[in-house]
């Protein structure tokens, strides 16, 4: 039977919950402010349109590439970087021990696309989720969120009707580091614009102050590079449109698009995006503090080893 | 389709399409602008002016355009995938470790370079059989082979070392690749690229090996052209193998071969750039501006071994030429393979009688690549030029053609110069008299004299080697090269002969041609169902693989019926004192169909001998009647091809 609502300890359950996230393997976690949520996400994309008696949205990062993984080729990259599974399973999980610690329903939100609206349209805003949280901030690398501590995370939430107090935002954008400031004043680019392999980025920077002044991103630019699902309609059409054999073996059979192939037969959808090369040059992504395990490692599990 | 709807059911027109598509995806989420860091911020009067910069839903798009909002969900998909560029994952391949994406050295994949359709033709003439390749590739012989990495390794390796030499002017393989490389930019800004045919007609001089070289850097095909061809050869040459451009001598004692391609080129339509060494006729491009070169051309590609990388003519100078590509598989497999069995290495010194417009002149030029000895140059033979070459460059191999050594003897230069720096040298191109090769052996004795059969289809297919001893080299052509197999087959059934039969010869390796270019007919008849190419020569093996060529196939008279080939007469015409020089060749007869008719070029001063006298002197020689010649024609000097072979085509029937 549900616990009676008077009966649990906001503070008690939220020290819980955060403590369950990061005893997992998150990195951070939070919880968002649902008002500002359901104000910011348009009708149909706000929590209660999943679940209809959310109280609150608990969102939790992961750490995403080891210091090893921005070392390989860019083709490769996609391979050891991504743990975006991992930080799915702590939310799983987390949903299943709200359910059972406090008898309350939650879900595991689904990192997901809107099948009504096709595959550029998230289920939920993951990220508005994790900003809000105040375990991440929009950067200029086309609203990629960063930490301060912990750069660049994969992200997972978990909706629930137990009431959650919710935190703040960051208090300071890390994005742009002094470094790309630096680089801006120089050359009116940050390095994460530079070198987009789609030249899907652009902005400025307040050179004064140092924060970001506009952030443009070209989405579907970075689809083109990134969500390689949308190859595999586009392939079939250039296969059915082409005028001669050759054509239509190359549209079907190139080693990329075999690749596609391979990937939807083995069902790794996560690979089939694969571009981290605005993440690669950025200094937060790569050097904040515990985004590198190996300090994260001296930082945090060697004092705690020492206890 | 959306939401189960097609557009017909949702309203929507290509005209609606054209209409709001763009202001469908700009104002969806494809396209986002973020001013200041207003989420975070949680500036709500900035959220709610960022709505439209950021993305709108498809319903407030809906809302704002006055759509339904299924019909702004077919738009905006509909647009992302019209708009949605494919292939762009390949941009990632050579990012990582270091290497970052950077706009101003990218070039978009549409525009990279696509061979030309002539180039892809002659792509698909490299046509060989699977089984075959297979065969090379697993064994060795075929490997990634190229002019340009051997040139590369030379290079670096001896840098210092001579690589070509003439009298007065030595190129290192330095100098060499570095000139090499800058006429290959300059070659590559007037546009040519990988796979385009660039004909060469020069004489052996530095200039053929640059050009050579620098056509080859960039993968483009070299097609040459003897130096004797004229506006005739050239027209129906360039027009065949459909060359881009040619590089020629500007001015000769004679002719402009650049002015006359320039004149020829309204009716030369593939040829684009005329380039002439030494004098430069108005409208050619010097070929010292290309070595002057230009440092930040770029030229963004390198051969493969399997690329085409020869175009040569066998026949059919002014009608049904018999093009033959060849790839660097072939060619430099070849030479390398045969390098060691000849004993040679880049400390020896070739020099090649024969001109590099010709395969057995260019095998000499591969086995400089390929081994990275020096090539010595003699831009034009004559018997003293030849002669004093050797003396005073001191190669210690030469390639001669039996024509070569014959007019050196007949001049009595044999005895005069000294040919002591020889180790070996390689007689082909025709027949070689076994009494010559024997006469220069004795006169040279440090020297080993070998014989090789070699075809423009396949470089050389048989060659005798130095401890093969004079005994074999006289009178044998050759045993097969290293990777080839040589048989002798009935012509007529294609059964192979015994030991010491007469037949065709037939021979199958790696360096092979894989066919004629753009001719069907030929390759029709060119090879067995086994691949092997018909050679059209006939001759004999012994028991030990030795073959000796007996003549041409299609040299045999049929003398009423009878068929015989005339090459042993002609061995004995050679012989005779008075004659430099005999072919013997059928006639037209009205009863008997052919019969044989001789010419014979006399020895300077010698009297000519009458046809009585002729076959008296035959007949002491125990030669078949019906074999002796019935006509005779003295010929001040036979119509060579420039490798000293006589052309029998051109000799001229006496009247009756």
């Amino acid at each position: 039977m549900p616990r009676r609502k008077a009966e649990i300890d906001k503070d008690a359950a939220k020290e819980a919950v955060i403590g369950y996230c990061l005893k997992k393997g998150a990195l951070a976690a939070g919880v968002a402010d649902m008002d500002a949520v359901n104000r910011i996400c348009p009708p149909g994309y706000r929590p209660a349109d999943i679940m209809p008696r959310v109280k609150s949205v608990i969102a939790l990062g992961v750490g995403g590439q080891t210091q090893g993984a921005w070392t390989v080729p860019a083709k490769a990259l996609g391979y050891f970087g991504s743990t975006e599974t991992r930080a799915y399973s702590i939310s799983y999980g987390l949903a299943f021990y709200i359910e059972n610690k406090f008898g309350l329903r939650s879900i595991y939100c689904p990192p997901d696309m809107d099948p009504d609206a096709g595959p550029r349209v998230p289920l939920q805003s993951l990220k508005v989720h994790a900003e809000l949280a105040g375990i991440g901030a929009r950067s200029l690398a086309g609203d990629i969120l960063l930490h301060p501590d912990y750069g660049y995370m994969y992200f997972a939430s978990v909706f629930t009707e137990l009431e959650l107090e919710p935190d703040a935002p960051l208090a300071d954008n890390p994005c742009p580091a002094p470094s790309c400031v630096n680089m801006y004043r120089a050359i009116k680019r940050t390095p994460c614009m530079k070198f987009c392999p789609v030249q899907c980025l652009d902005g400025e920077v307040d050179e004064e102050t140092g924060r970001q002044k506009i952030m443009r991103y070209d989405m579907a630019a970075c689809a083109e590079m990134t969500q390689q699902y949308e190859t595999v309609p586009s392939a079939i059409m250039d296969a059915i449109r082409a005028t001669d054999e050759e054509d239509r073996e190359d549209a079907l059979f190139d080693p990329d698009n075999k690749m596609l192939w391979y990937k939807m037969s083995v069902g790794s959808g996560g690979l089939l995006a694969q571009c981290f090369e605005c993440m690669r040059v950025c200094p937060v992504a790569t050097q904040a503090p515990q985004a590198d395990p190996i300090l994260r490692h001296e930082h945090r599990l060697v004092p705690e080893a020492a206890e | 389709m959306a939401r189960g709807l097609n557009r017909r059911q949702i309203g929507v027109t290509e005209e609606m399409m054209a209409t709001f598509g763009e202001i469908v995806l700009r104002m969806s989420h494809n396209h986002q602008i973020r001013e200041g860091d207003p989420y975070r911020e949680k500036d709500w009067d900035a959220i709610e002016r960022h709505r439209e910069m950021m993305g709108l839903s498809d319903a407030e798009i809906a809302e704002r355009i006055g759509l339904s909002r299924n019909q702004v969900l077919y738009i905006r998909t509909l647009m992302e995938r019209r708009r949605f560029r494919t292939g762009h994952y390949a941009r990632l391949l050579e990012l990582g470790g270091g290497k970052r994406f950077r706009t101003e050295r990218f070039t978009p994949h549409l525009d990279h370079f696509r061979y030309s359709e002539d180039a892809l033709e002659l792509r698909a003439a490299m046509n060989y059989p699977p089984d075959r390749a297979r065969d090379y590739v697993e064994k060795g012989w075929w490997r990634n082979e190229t002019q340009r990495r051997y040139l590369e390794r030379n290079a670096a390796e001896r840098p210092d070392a001579p690589a070509f030499v003439l009298p007065d002017r030595t190129l290192t393989w330095k100098e060499l690749r570095d000139t090499a490389e800058r006429v290959a930019r300059g070659l590559w800004q007037l546009g040519l690229r990988p796979g385009d045919v660039v004909a060469l007609q020069l004489p052996n001089i530095p200039e053929f090996a640059i050009a050579n070289l620098a056509v080859t850097w960039f993968g483009g095909v070299v097609q040459t052209i003897h130096m004797p061809y004229r506006d005739a050869e050239l027209q129906t040459l360039i027009n065949h193998g459909r060359s881009r451009a040619i590089v020629c001598m500007g001015a000769a004692k004679d002719w402009s071969a650049a002015g006359a391609a320039l004149e020829m080129q309204p009716q030369l339509p593939t040829l684009k750039h005329v380039i002439a060494v030494g004098e430069t006729p108005d409208g050619a491009i010097p070929f010292a501006g290309l070595v002057a070169g230009d440092p930040d051309m770029e030229i963004g590609h390198e051969p493969s071994g399997a690329d085409p990388h020869l175009l040569l003519y066998t026949s059919g100078t002014t009608s049904s030429p018999k093009g033959v590509p060849l790839n660097s598989h072939n060619m430099l497999s070849n030479a390398r393979m045969s390098a060691p069995e000849k004993g040679l290495t880049a400390d020896d010194r070739i020099l090649s009688a024969a001109p590099f417009t010709h395969l057995y002149g260019l095998y000499a030029f591969h086995l400089g690549i390929v081994t990275g000895m020096a090539n010595l140059l003699l831009p034009a033979f004559s018997p003293p030029a030849l002669a004093g070459a050797i003396e005073e460059m001191k190669p210690t191999a030469v390639w001669f053609a039996p024509a070569h050594a014959a007019a050196m003897t007949a001049a009595g230069l044999i005895g005069k110069h000294d040919f002591g720096s020889m180790k070996m040298c390689l007689f082909a191109g025709s027949s070689s008299p076994p009494a010559m090769l024997h006469a220069l052996q004795e006169a040279w004795p440090g020297c080993r004299v070998c014989q090789l059969w070699g075809m423009t289809e396949l470089q050389a297919g048989m060659f005798t080697r130095p401890e093969d001893g004079i005994g074999k080299s006289a009178v044998f052509a050759g045993r097969a090269s290293p990777g080839s197999t040589v048989r002798v087959a009935d012509p007529e059934t294609g059964e192979e002969r015994p030991r010491g039969e007469e037949g065709e010869i037939q021979i199958r390796g790696p360096m092979v041609f894989p066919g004629y270019l753009r001719n069907r007919e030929a390759n029709e008849t060119a090879f067995t169902t086994d691949r092997f190419f018909k050679s059209g020569d006939l001759g004999y093996m012994d028991e030990d693989g030795f073959v000796a060529i007996t003549g041409r196939i299609k040299d045999i008279i049929n003398r009423g019926g009878v068929k015989f080939n005339p090459q042993d007469i002609e061995n004995l015409l050679s012989a005779h004192p008075a004659i430099q020089m005999a072919a013997v060749a059928p006639v037209p007869h009205d009863v008997l169909g052919e019969q044989a008719c001789a010419w014979i070029q006399l020895n300077p001063g010698a009297e000519a001998p009458d046809l009585e006298t002729l076959c008296a002197f035959l007949m002491e020689h125990r030669i078949a009647r019906n074999k002796l010649p019935e006509k005779l024609v003295v010929v001040d000097e036979f119509p060579m091809t420039p490798t000293r072979k006589i052309v029998k085509g051109r000799l001229k029937a006496p009247a009756d």
